[in-house]
C-alpha cells in the first residue's frame, strides 16, 4: 500500500508534450480514476506509475521515496491492461504464478497464494486452460488475478472493461469495486469513459492535453465543474453548452434574452443538465424533433429560441410526440454560466427565464 | 384459389430444378478443370522424382533396363487419374474414402506383382562401401580391383552427411541467434538509421550472390577459411541473415507490448521478458527461418563446390556430383540411390515443418 505523489511530472517525447506539470498526491488505500479523451496523457502517467517510462522532469514519490529511476520490476506495481495482456503460451495457473517467480517466495506458498487470488476473482475453474480459450471477462479475471498476487502496493488499470460487453461491464465494475475495498489496495484507474470513472473511483482527476484540468468526487465533476472542459466531458447525455453573450444583467442567447445571476460579461457559454430542463405549463415554446425513449427515462431534442437542447423526462409514459409544442423552463440554481474566452465557470452565476 | 396457387408454384418450382441442377454440375466440372489443371502442372515436377526413386531401387548394375520403369508408370498414371475421376464423381464422404479405398487396393495390389519383385537395395552399396565405384566398374566391365585408373578416392557417405549436417545446421543456429535477437531490436527500438536499415535488408537480397564468389574467395583464403566448413557457414549465414531478419521483425511486430509491460512490471528483466515471454510468440517465425535456413544449407552447391576443396570436407551436394561424375556412365542405378538417401532428410523435414512454413507468408507481410 503506498501514498502516491506527483511532483510537477512532466513527460515529452522529442517536442511532444505528453504530460505537464503534473501534480497530485494520492492517499493510501484510495481509488483514483484518470479520466480524459485519447490522448490526454493519462495512459503515459499510468506507464510512469508503472515503471515504463520514466519521468522527463519532476518527481514521482512512492510513500515519500522518489522512484523515478526505480526499475519496473522493483516497483511491486500490478497492471492490468485493456487486452489484458496476458502469456498466450502459459496456462491460467502458470500466468497467475509467473510474477512470484521473480520474488523470493516458496513454492509451496506461492501455489497457495495463487489459489488463493484465483478464488478471488473466481477463475480457480479455469486453471488449467490457455487465455485463448477464456472468455474476455475470464481473460480480464485473470490479468486481476495476475496483479493482486504480489500483493502490490499499487494497482493500476488500464481501461480494464472497455473490451468487455454491457452487462459484464457492470458486473465487473460492481465486483473491482468491492474487491479494491476489501484489500484496501490504492488503485489507479484509467479510463475515457466517465461511466466507469464516476462509479468506481472515489476521485477523479480529469485530464486534458496533458494537463489536470479538475480534480475532485464524482459529484463535485458532475454538479460543480470549474471548466467548459468538464461539463461537457462528464454526464451523458451531455450537458447542453449554449454560447451568448452577457451584459447589464441579461444573458442573450440566439437572440433570447435570460435575466442573469452574478458578475458576468462578454461571451459566456450557459451550461444547463438535460434533466435540469422540464417540460411545465408556461416558458419557453419548443418543438420535438426527436424522442428516445430508455424505459426509465426519455430523452427528447427539442427546438426553441435558445437553439436546440437536450430534455431528459423521468418515466417512460411519453406522452409527447414528435413536433408538439410544449413549454419548458429551468431553475436558476441548476445553470452553469462559463467564460468563453477563460472556458473556467464564472462562480456564482446563473441565468433563469425573464418573467 | 387453392388450384391456382398450386399451378402458380409447380411454374416457379421447374425453373429452380433446373437451376439448381445446373449449379451442381457447374461446381462439379469446375472442380473437375481444377483438379485436372494441378496435377497436369504438378507432373513434370514430380514425375523426374517418382523416377528417380524408381530407378534407385530396381536398376542393375550392367542393365540398362527401362521396362521397369514404364510398368511402375503403368499403375501411377491410372491411380492418378482414377482418383480424378472419382474426386468429381463421389459426393459423400464415404463415398469418396471407399471409392479412394477401391482404387488404392487395386493400385498396391499390381505394384505387389508387377513391380515389387524387381526392386533391391543393391543401389545403396555406398552406404557401407567406400570402394563401391571399385566394385561396380569390376561388375560392369570385369576390370580387376585398382585396374582402372582416374577414379575417385571417395570418402564415407557418413563423413559427407555428417558434414552436410554440420553446415546446415551450423548455419542454422547462427543464423537464428542473430536474426531473433536484430529482428526484436528492429521491431522494438527506435535508432539513427533504422528505417535505412530496414530497406536495405530487402536491398541486399537483390543482388545475385554468385556475383562476388571471387571476392569471397580471396576473403576466405586471407582468414585461412578457405577448405573449411566453417568459412562456407559463415558465407550462407551471410546471404541468409538479410531475409531472416525481415521475417522475424515481422513476427515481432505482431507480439503486442502490453505484454512486455506486464511482464516488466511482474519483475522480470528484459532480458528475461525476451526469453520467456516474447520468444514463445514468436516460435512459428523461429521455426520457419530455421528450416529455409537448414534447407538451404543441405542444398548448398556452388560455394561448396568453390570453396572446398579436400574430400574429408564434402558435403553431400559435392559428393552427390563427384559420384555422378564417376559412375553415371556405368551405373545411374547407383547415382539415383545416392540422390534418393541425398533427399530423404530434407524431404523429412519440410513434411514435419510445413505447418510452420505456411505461416510464414502472415509474418511475412505484417513487416
Amino acid at each position: 500500500m503506498a501514498r502516491i505523489e506527483f511532483d510537477r511530472i512532466r513527460k515529452t517525447w522529442g517536442d511532444v508534450v505528453a504530460v505537464d506539470a503534473l501534480t497530485l498526491t494520492i492517499d493510501d488505500g484510495e481509488f483514483v480514476s484518470l479520466l480524459g479523451p485519447s490522448g490526454c496523457g493519462k495512459s503515459t502517467t499510468l506507464l510512469m506509475l508503472a515503471g515504463i517510462y520514466a519521468p522527463t522532469e519532476g518527481n514521482l514519490r512512492f510513500d515519500g521515496q522518489v522512484v523515478n529511476d526505480v526499475e519496473a520490476r522493483d516497483r511491486n506495481v500490478g497492471i492490468v491492461f485493456q487486452s489484458y495482456a496476458l502469456y498466450p503460451h502459459m496456462s491460467v495457473r502458470e500466468n497467475i504464478l509467473f510474477p512470484l517467480r521473480f520474488k523470493k517466495v516458496a513454492e509451496s506458498e506461492a501455489r497457495r497464494r495463487v489459489e488463493e487470488v484465483a478464488k478471488l476473482v473466481h477463475v480457480d475453474e479455469l486453471m488449467g486452460r490457455r487465455p485463448g480459450q477464456l472468455s474476455g471477462g475470464q481473460q480480464q479475471r485473470v490479468a486481476l488475478a495476475r496483479a493482486l498476487v504480489k500483493e502490490p502496493q499499487l494497482l493500476l488499470l488500464d481501461e480494464p472493461l472497455s473490451n468487455l460487453d454491457a452487462t459484464l461491464r457492470m458486473t465487473m465494475r460492481a465486483e473491482i469495486k468491492a474487491l479494491q475495498a476489501k484489500l484496501g489496495v490504492t488503485t489507479i484507474l484509467v479510463t475515457h469513459d466517465q461511466v466507469e470513472a464516476t462509479t468506481m473511483a472515489d476521485r477523479i482527476v480529469c485530464m486534458r492535453a496533458g494537463r489536470i484540468e479538475q480534480v475532485g468526487t464524482p459529484d463535485d465533476l458532475y454538479l460543480r465543474p470549474t471548466s467548459l472542459f468538464v461539463a461537457g466531458f462528464i454526464g451523458a447525455p451531455p450537458i447542453n453548452l449554449l454560447p451568448g453573450e452577457a451584459a447589464d444583467g441579461k444573458l442573450v442567447i440566439n437572440g433570447f434574452a435570460l435575466t442573469c445571476e452574478g458578475s458576468v460579461a462578454g461571451d459566456v457559454t450557459l451550461g444547463i443538465r438535460p434533466e435540469s430542463v422540464y417540460f411545465a405549463d408556461a416558458g419557453i415554446r419548443a418543438t420535438v424533433d426527436q424522442i428516445e425513449p430508455m424505459g426509465r427515462e426519455t430523452l427528447y431534442r427539442v427546438n426553441c429560441p435558445l437553439g436546440s437542447i437536450t430534455v431528459l423526462e423521468g418515466g417512460s409514459t411519453f406522452h409527447r410526440r414528435i413536433g408538439d409544442v410544449a413549454m419548458l423552463r429551468f431553475d436558476l440554481g441548476d445553470t452553469l454560466v462559463f467564460d468563453r474566452r477563460t472556458e473556467r465557470l464564472v462562480k456564482g452565476a446563473g441565468a433563469q427565464l425573464s418573467d | 384459389m387453392e388450384v391456382m396457387f398450386g399451378a402458380l408454384q409447380d411454374q416457379i418450382q421447374k425453373p429452380w430444378d433446373r437451376l439448381a441442377a445446373r449449379a451442381r454440375w457447374m461446381r462439379r466440372a469446375k472442380l473437375a478443370a481444377m483438379y485436372g489443371f494441378l496435377i497436369a502442372v504438378s507432373a513434370p515436377v514430380l514425375l523426374p522424382y517418382f523416377w528417380m526413386v524408381t530407378v534407385a531401387f530396381s536398376s542393375k548394375t550392367g542393365t540398362v533396363d527401362t521396362l521397369i520403369l514404364w510398368r511402375a508408370m503403368a499403375i501411377l498414371l491410372p491411380f492418378v487419374f482414377g482418383c480424378w475421376i472419382w474426386s468429381t464423381i463421389g459426393t459423400t464422404a464415404r463415398q469418396m474414402f471407399f471409392g479412394f479405398a477401391a482404387i488404392t487396393a487395386v493400385a498396391v495390389a499390381a505394384f505387389v506383382i508387377l513391380v515389387l519383385p524387381d526392386l533391391h537395395l543393391g543401389n545403396f552399396i555406398f552406404i557401407g562401401e567406400r570402394n563401391f565405384g571399385d566394385i561396380v566398374r569390376e561388375t560392369r566391365t570385369g576390370s580387376k580391383k585398382g585396374e582402372v585408373s582416374g577414379g575417385i578416392d571417395f570418402p564415407s557417405v557418413w563423413l559427407a552427411f555428417a558434414n552436410s549436417l554440420y553446415l546446415a545446421g551450423g548455419q542454422t543456429i547462427i543464423v537464428a541467434v542473430i536474426a531473433s535477437l536484430a529482428g526484436y531490436y528492429l521491431s522494438r527500438f527506435e535508432f539513427a538509421g533504422r528505417a535505412a536499415m530496414l530497406r536495405s535488408l530487402l536491398v541486399l537480397h537483390a543482388f545475385p550472390v554468385l556475383t562476388l564468389i571471387v571476392p569471397l574467395f580471396l576473403i576466405l583464403n586471407f582468414v585461412g577459411l578457405l577448405d573449411q566448413l566453417l568459412g562456407v557457414m559463415l558465407v550462407l549465414v551471410g546471404f541468409e541473415l538479410p531475409f531472416a531478419i525481415f521475417i522475424m521483425k515481422g513476427f515481432f511486430d505482431a507480439v503486442p507490448w502490453e505484454i512486455e509491460m506486464s511482464a516488466l512490471t511482474d519483475g522480470a528483466s528484459r532480458r528475461q521478458t525476451f526469453v520467456r515471454v516474447v520468444l514463445p510468440q514468436v516460435t512459428n517465425g523461429l521455426i520457419a527461418i530455421s528450416v529455409f535456413s537448414f534447407i538451404r544449407g543441405w542444398e548448398e552447391y556452388i560455394f561448396v563446390f568453390t570453396f572446398l576443396i579436400d574430400n574429408v570436407n564434402w558435403t553431400m551436394s559435392l559428393y552427390m556430383f563427384f559420384v555422378r561424375d564417376d559412375i553415371l556412365g556405368i551405373d545411374f542405378g547407383l547415382v539415383s540411390a545416392v540422390g534418393v538417401f541425398y533427399l530423404a532428410p530434407s524431404l523429412v523435414l519440410y513434411l514435419v515443418a510445413q505447418k510452420y512454413l505456411a505461416q510464414m507468408t502472415i509474418g511475412g507481410v505484417k513487416g
